[in-house]
């Protein structure tokens, strides 16, 4: 694929843009590449872009090329902190859809205030990795139809992976969860790809919520970390979330930085 | 150091944070740039923290000025 889109009238920076993929574009100035745009399809159907340009107008003529080229709606994420970028994707018409914040959260018991907190009666955690991946999956699925978190859940796009079948994976080596009377109840999802581990999700069936189990899994998680040396953790959160945010910021965690998700309909 | 269609890739090491999303990176040379992230690790939500060690691919306006494209597992 090699659609070519001349450009001119663009000052200093007049690049020609190229559709040299079905989802990848490139800017070319004196032969040099000097911006790419990539388009992604995430497992809930929508298409997510991104444009690396050295300057705002090469990033504007990449915007302008995709945007003639791919149907809406269409999404990307930005770092609320980058205002350039910010300002780029507003001015070629994005708009916010919605916020994520990232938490710091302390491991120390003695900052969380975990320390000397127990699962309800009647409730055990099973440590991370030593879940059953059947129960596990079960839960999973319970805990994901009640907040209609399928494969379409928009909220969570990287946690939802998506499997022919249409089921979702589940590792239970990343995974505690809570047990009551045989069954699994609450889950939570630790990732240990780099240095600060990412909590990537805490979940509990709607039947059980208000008695603490969340609480006692971040609680156990918490722990086990600061046993390791680890002192924080990463989450996110979406900012319409209010219950998770009131579990973290109860804790000590406190807010590092913001995605912001935006759409252009 | 590979010199690509787009510029001049160098390893280096994250040695800062910055407040506006842009990080401190330390090159094999010694020098240092003011580098982004790439839009491919912001959309996949890869974190960035000091003393990891990056790709960066510099600009070819300005050598004091990158973008991180990969970061390596340490």
């Amino acid at each position: 694929m090699n659609s070519v889109h001349f450009t001119s009238g663009m000052g200093e920076h007049a690049a020609v843009i190229t559709r040299v993929a079905e989802r990848q574009w490139h800017a070319v100035e004196d032969d040099r590449t000097v911006g790419r745009g990539y388009a992604s399809r995430r497992p809930d159907g929508r298409t997510f872009l991104s444009i690396d340009a050295w300057h705002g107008a090469v990033f504007d003529q990449l915007a302008d090329a995709m945007l003639a080229d791919l149907p809406t709606p269409l999404y990307t994420v930005v770092d609320e902190a980058d205002l350039d970028l910010t300002s780029h994707w507003e001015r070629v018409g994005f708009t916010t859809r919605r916020r994520e914040w990232e938490y710091l959260v302390p491991t120390d018991p003695r900052v969380t205030g975990l320390g000397s907190v127990l699962p309800p009666s009647g409730v055990t955690i099973v440590a991370v990795g030593e879940a059953e991946e059947s129960p596990l999956r079960t839960l999973d699925r319970v805990v994901r139809d009640e907040v209609e978190a399928t494969v379409g859940w928009q909220e969570m796009p990287a946690e939802v992976l998506p499997r022919p079948d249409g089921d979702t994976l589940v590792d239970p080596s990343k995974y505690a969860v809570a047990a009551q009377s045989g069954e699994y109840v609450g889950l939570i999802r630790v990732v240990r790809v780099t240095r600060q581990p990412r909590i990537g999700l805490i979940a509990v069936r709607r039947d059980r919520h208000r008695r603490g189990i969340a609480r006692a899994l971040l609680a156990h998680v918490l722990g086990s970390l600061h046993r390791c040396g680890i002192a924080t953790a990463s989450a996110e959160v979406t900012e319409s979330n209010g219950a998770a945010m009131a579990l973290f910021e109860g804790v000590g965690a406190r807010r590092a930085s913001s995605n912001l998700e935006f759409v252009l309909r | 150091m590979t010199r690509t269609a787009g510029g001049i890739e160098v390893e280096g090491t994250v040695i800062e944070c910055l407040r506006n999303a842009t990080f401190k990176v330390e090159l094999e040379n010694g020098h240092k740039v003011l580098a982004h992230i790439s839009g491919k690790i912001r959309k996949n939500y890869i974190k960035i923290l000091p003393y990891d060690r990056v790709l960066v691919e510099l600009s070819p306006y300005d050598l004091t000025r990158g973008r991180i494209l990969f970061r390596y597992r340490t």
